[in-house]
């Protein structure tokens, strides 16, 4: 079997396949930015944690009114349950993107999502 | 006190082959090592250019002895030895081939002249990459924020596969016009 | 690539990281974070030396703490000193500061057509919204129609000097839809006294900022009123205040229906005709009442109310989920989503 070619034809697929993937995984790693990476958490007038998205975990606060748990999960955060009447914070369901927020102001907590290059200094609600 | 007869290694032909193989894949891996690289990474990666030779010349069992051979003997005569350097070419070496192999495997499957050098060049590159980086994640840098660097490295992988691939498939065309 | 350069790269990228991120000391940019007026107030400051913020967001948390302690709708305090003597009849003799600012609560009241009604205390108060933890159930027409026929008015206070008085038993003032942006208006003067002349101070979400940060605006972004995402966002210049209210604010929910805190003093119930009303304005105090009056009025009648408050850049939310904006907003402002979008022609 003598073959004089450089490449195949199967050779070129798997070159056009990784020309694929190539920019799939920039997209995916280094994102366009307005993925939040990661989320704010103020409680009271703490020193507000800085938490990274990409680690799934569960997180309990403790304000005035009581524990509320915050879960992180695939890049998303949440309140799960809170003490508060109204239960704002919670139908705000999963926050993910840059700016994003929610807060439990009567028990004294807030997130904020920070994507790689954030928006905003301030957000008004 | 009569001495114990000399011990007798029988080699055969094909590990003959396979040593003068390895031996050389040591010598360039060790020679790479002393070359300076104008950026951090960007190596040649001439020693692949031999695995991928012995592949499509000799089959995937010879490139496993050749590979893992060259990276044991060439991390001793280096001094890397079980180190966290040799844990990181292990694991690469490891990654390729098992990639390599299924390859190998699958080949036939393929219609027409199937996958040539620069194809499984390219699939071992990136296996090579990723089980690297596996590595570094469990053992040297304990931190997701490695995986920022996975697109830079894979595209480093990708262009160091089409490089070796061409150079491999230039020996093996010369090779067997012999 | 070899096991010893791949282990090179990670190094030299992890030392790059390492020293793109600023030492924390010299970091321009400082966030504190308070603990008043009820709720989270957020000060941020730029290019300030440490200790020299440090003192300022002590202070303002001092001032902050007696604003919320004197003028607090129904704790003991000044302001209920102020009630017990109104509701008796009696005359009162009050400070510089509480003059100023009832004036001025005045004034807004006047210009609102009587939407911004500081003086509807008793009926803020039957609703169940003197209370941490409003609950249901709504009170009784009859209950608030006899309320309603006492037409208690900022316009029933007199001033003698430093002597107030009323012509109206029925008068109670709660300053809930005005002492936030009054307290950031003051939070705001303490700063710039001090030469702190680039900063924002978010009270719970309603702010004012001032400067800008470094080589470019500040940057606002408005939350959507049912999404957590951003509606509108923009770049504050000069001196500006940006507050909300909304519907979302405070309220109870009683057998499936809502009633939040923002009486309409016409009816007597919750302003139901908006869902959020965003104002901006140099001054915070006139900023938030104009904010409570323009969602009462409605999608309707906000264009008119905004223009003789003064008010030039103002977006109305309706129930709809239509922006109505003034023109001077529409140039300001980015709105994010596929809002439907109404720019209100001056009239």
């Amino acid at each position: 079997m003598i073959r004089t070619k450089i490449l195949t034809s199967a050779d070129i697929i798997v070159i056009c396949a990784a020309l694929v993937l190539l920019p799939w995984l920039y997209s995916h790693f280094w994102g366009d930015g307005s993925q939040g990476e990661t989320a704010r958490i103020q409680v009271a007038d703490q020193t507000p944690m800085i938490i990274p998205l990409q680690h799934s975990q569960r997180y309990t606060f403790d304000g005035p009114l009581g524990s509320s748990i915050i879960e992180v999960q695939d890049g998303r955060i949440r309140f799960v349950e809170s003490p508060c009447r109204n239960q704002l914070c919670v139908h705000s369901g999963w926050l993910q993107n840059d700016a994003e927020f929610a807060a439990c102001l009567p028990n004294l907590i807030s997130i904020t999502i920070a994507g790689r290059n954030p928006r905003f200094d301030s957000i008004n609600f | 006190m009569t001495q114990p007869p000399p011990l007798r290694l029988h080699s055969t032909p094909d590990d003959r082959r396979i040593a003068a193989l390895a031996a050389l894949a040591i010598a360039i891996h060790v020679l790479e090592t002393a070359l300076p690289s104008p950026l951090p990474g960007v190596k040649p990666g001439l020693a692949n250019v031999i695995t991928l030779v012995v592949l499509l010349q000799y089959g995937w069992r010879d490139a496993v002895w050749v590979s893992l051979l060259r990276v044991f003997a060439g991390s001793l005569l280096i001094g890397s030895f079980l180190t966290p350097t040799f844990a990181l070419s292990l694991a690469g070496a490891c990654a390729s081939l098992a990639v390599l192999g299924l390859a190998w495997r699958l080949n036939p499957l393929i219609p027409g002249q199937g996958l040539g050098a620069v194809g499984f060049s390219i699939l071992a590159a990136l296996a090579h990459m990723g089980g690297q980086l596996i590595i570094a994640r469990l053992l040297i840098i304990p931190h997701d924020g490695l995986f920022h660097l996975l697109p830079v490295l894979m595209t480093a992988a990708v262009l160091f596969g089409i490089v070796s691939g061409i150079i491999s498939q230039s020996i093996l065309i010369h090779i067997r016009q012999e | 690539m070899r096991g010893p350069t791949l282990l090179v790269t990670l190094l030299i990228t992890a030392l790059i990281n390492g020293c793109g991120s600023s030492d924390i000391n010299s970091e321009p940019f400082q966030q504190s974070q308070l603990l008043a007026l009820g709720t989270l107030v957020d000060v941020s400051l730029w290019d300030v030396d440490t200790a020299q913020a440090n003192q300022a967001i002590h202070d303002i948390d001092t001032q902050l703490h007696d604003l919320h302690h004197n003028w607090h709708s129904w704790l003991p305090g000044r302001l209920h000193d102020i009630n017990a003597a109104l509701a008796k009849g009696q005359a009162i003799e009050i400070n510089d500061v509480e003059l100023k600012l009832l004036q001025q609560a005045q004034q807004l009241a006047e210009s609102s057509q009587h939407l911004f009604n500081p003086a509807i205390g008793q009926l803020i108060d039957l609703w169940g919204f003197h209370s941490d933890t409003p609950e249901g159930p709504p009170p009784a027409s009859a209950a608030i129609q006899k309320l309603l026929l006492l037409q208690p008015r900022m316009s029933n206070l007199s001033f003698d000097d430093h002597t107030l008085s009323s012509n109206n038993t029925a008068v109670q003032l709660d300053m809930g839809a005005f002492a936030k942006g009054y307290a950031v208006d003051q939070a705001i003067e303490l700063l710039k006294q001090r030469g702190i002349n680039n900063a924002i101070v978010n009270a719970g979400g309603d702010l004012r900022a001032i400067g800008q940060r470094g080589e470019r605006p500040w940057r606002i972004g408005i939350r959507h009123p049912k999404q957590p995402g951003i509606i509108a966002a923009l770049e504050t210049q000069g001196d500006e205040s940006v507050f909300t209210s909304g519907n979302y604010e405070r309220f109870f929910e009683y057998n499936g229906q809502r009633y939040h805190h923002i009486i309409d003093p016409r009816s007597g119930h919750p302003g139901s005709e908006a869902l959020a009303v965003t104002v901006i304005h140099n001054n915070a105090a006139i900023a938030d009442a104009a904010a409570t009056a323009l969602l009462i009025a409605g999608p309707k009648n906000w264009h008119n109310i905004a223009q003789q408050m003064g008010i030039h850049e103002a977006m109305l939310i309706d129930n709809e989920l239509t922006a109505h904006l003034t023109r001077a907003m529409a140039q300001r402002i980015q709105l994010q989503h596929n809002i439907n979008t109404v720019i209100e022609e001056p009239s």
